[in-house]
């Protein structure tokens, strides 16, 4: 071992020079002898920072449904309309959404035309699964994640004696929504709720012909409105449609004139509730993205409640104390339904 | 109409932009063309590139590909029937340019001169139009035949499974926004390969109105500052042929027996039809 290499902390010793260690140790066995010096150790040079790489490309819009500071900023733009669209699970929250963006993609909507939008990679993603790309086998929506914020789908849309409306449609979790009858402190989070110009809540008509889970459809359903009113979240005079989903499922169901009365129930124990709390309360029925196609059509009754969003009178009717015209179709199509079997 | 104005051809891969300046650079410089814009002078400029396009076409063969990213800047001197004369330059750029506006969501700087242009021509291809299709309704129509369904593997979204009247209108959205905004412009609507859709006996308005409901929506909106007219156009006349593949075609030898090669342009304005491939610039340049 060269003794340049050897250093020792004993200021005394000068194993450097001599090879021999002050302390008589054998220099392997010696504690104070060490490799390297500090001054052998090189100053390590400065470097400069390198130059950050100019950017080549321009980032655009992700067109992904929108953040709630973006929808405000959007907000601003044109006359506003938004839509807190509330559900328990599976209740067609997301097919109503891309309903209503595919209705378009064929024309307008009894005089409701696109003119834009800021979310289409939004709106395609899910409407995916339930377009003949996706190779599946039958329609369906990916659901929306429990806790994560709501976001808003955004619709620029035209008519002839308004012009432009913006309409911006939240999505939240549905099993948000469920948890806030179990603590209405919960509502708290809800800002799409409170800003909604028009609630729309859904009550899945697959699950409420089924004789199983009716009745926890018609108590629970109610209670979340229950709830997000005792807790401020929906405004007082904020208008409200209720809308019975699947439509499908519905007019091949066992007893679809059950549902209805279930239905009309329903909604008529919310009127009684809060008619003096909430602006108006319709109902729709909606197919909008139908499972089949043999007993209604893709995205039926999506266009009465797109211009119930937009604020227009539709043929719907909010009287409890009628069987609406959709009803009435409805009982038709059972009539047609048995007399295929 | 004089000085230097800037035009820019818009389209998704495979829309035409490269056979529509092939066409035009030809026809301008065809002896005896009578177009409502024509040939002024040479400029000190760079003519290989258009002159190879101009002699492929008139060979009756494919235009092979824009190279894959950047522009080939192409620049024609051109003089209306007044002799007001107008220098219009054509960015060449590839269609997968646009199509990564849509799927990666971003833009190559250099793009950027291009698309501020405040005139713009959007070449469609009337032909490749991909329409969405809903699988309840495919599976009734499978249904009805009597096919039974295939078992195939899910395909996982992605951007370029987008319809084609989605893409177009969020690439419209685009320049009508952020850095690309430049108020008012005028667009071109060329609906190309004509040839491929005039039987179904429709006008380019209706074509617009039945096979790109969205864009077609979007557009009469007005929500967008766009001055906008649509034409048909077939710059081919028909098919051409594609040499790699030893193709040899008798419709492609029909369109070579024309006496004049401009002869084979259709240019369709309502339900108006001539060959005059300059018309849709003038208008833009008005």
């Amino acid at each position: 071992m060269a003794n340049h290499e050897l250093n020792c902390t004993n200021a005394e010793c000068k194993i450097e020079s001599d090879g021999k260690c002050v302390e008589g140790y054998e220099v392997e066995d010696c504690p104070h002898v060490g490799g390297l010096s500090l001054d052998d150790i090189p100053e390590t040079e400065e470097q400069a920072a390198p130059a950050p790489l100019p950017e080549l490309t321009i980032a655009l819009a992700s067109g992904e449904a929108l953040s709630r500071v973006n929808t405000s900023i959007l907000q601003r733009r044109n006359i506003s309309k938004s839509i807190g669209l509330i559900g328990p699970n599976d209740s067609g929250k997301t097919s109503l959404i891309s309903g209503v963006y595919d209705l378009l993609q064929g024309g307008p909507v009894s005089g409701a035309a696109f003119a834009g939008s800021s979310t289409l990679i939004g709106f395609e993603k899910v409407c995916h699964l339930a377009r003949v790309v996706s190779r599946g086998v039958a329609p369906h929506t990916e659901r929306t994640s429990r806790g994560a914020d709501a976001t808003f789908f955004h619709l620029d849309i035209y008519q002839e004696s308004v012009g432009i409306t913006s309409v911006f449609i939240s999505d939240r979790s549905g099993e948000d929504y469920l948890a806030v009858t179990d603590q209405i402190s919960l509502a708290d989070q809800f800002y799409e709720i409170r800003r909604a110009d028009c609630i729309t809540l859904l009550v899945n008509g697959s699950q409420l012909a089924d004789p199983k889970m009716r009745h926890e459809v018609k108590a629970a359903t109610p209670h979340i409105v229950d709830a997000l009113i005792e807790a401020k979240a929906i405004r007082k005079g904020c208008r409200l449609a209720v809308v019975l989903t699947k439509k499908d499922s519905v007019v091949v169901s066992q007893d679809p004139d059950r549902v209805q009365r279930d239905f009309v129930e329903l909604v008529e124990s919310i009127i009684r509730a809060h008619a003096a709390y909430l602006g108006d309360v319709k109902q729709f029925i909606v197919a909008a993205s139908p499972q089949d196609c043999k007993h209604v059509s893709r995205g039926e009754g999506v266009a009465d409640l797109l211009l119930y969003w937009l604020n227009l009178t539709v043929s719907a009717t909010a009287s409890v104390d009628d069987v609406s015209p959709d009803f009435e179709r409805m009982i038709d199509l059972l009539t047609d339904v048995r007399s295929e079997e | 109409m004089s000085g230097k104005i800037h035009i820019s051809v818009m389209g998704l891969p495979s829309s035409g932009k490269t056979t529509f300046l092939a066409a035009l650079w030809h026809m301008v410089r065809e002896v005896g063309a009578n177009t409502v814009l024509s040939f002024d002078v040479l400029s000190q400029g760079n003519y290989e590139h258009l002159n190879v396009l101009a002699k492929r076409w008139r060979s009756g063969t494919i235009q092979q590909r824009t190279q894959v990213s950047g522009a080939k800047a192409v620049t024609m001197r051109l003089k209306d029937a007044d002799d007001h004369k107008v220098e219009v330059s054509f960015p060449d750029l590839p269609g997968e340019d646009f199509s990564r506006m849509w799927e990666r969501r971003e833009l190559d700087k250099g793009m950027l001169e291009t698309l501020t242009a405040s005139s713009l021509v959007l070449m469609i291809n009337g032909d490749t139009i991909k329409l969405p299709a809903w699988l309840v309704e495919w599976n009734m129509l499978q249904s009805k035949m009597r096919i039974a369904p295939s078992k195939n593997d899910a395909v996982e979204w992605s951007a370029d499974l987008a319809p084609t009247q989605v893409r177009i209108v969020d690439l419209l959205q685009m320049l009508m926004s952020g850095e690309l905004n430049i108020g008012r412009r005028r667009l071109a609507i060329l609906i190309s390969a004509w040839d491929k859709v005039e039987g179904d006996g429709l006008t380019p308005a209706e074509i617009l109105e039945s096979k790109l409901p969205l864009l077609n929506q979007y557009l009469r909106s007005g929500r967008d500052p766009w001055s906008w007219k649509v034409w048909g156009l077939s710059a081919q006349g028909g098919v051409y042929e594609d040499p790699d593949k030893g193709e040899s075609f008798a419709e492609t030898d029909r369109l070579r027996d024309l006496e004049r090669p401009s002869d084979r342009i259709k240019v369709v304005d309502g339900g108006a039809l001539c060959s005059d491939l300059t018309k849709p610039l003038k208008w833009l340049i008005d």
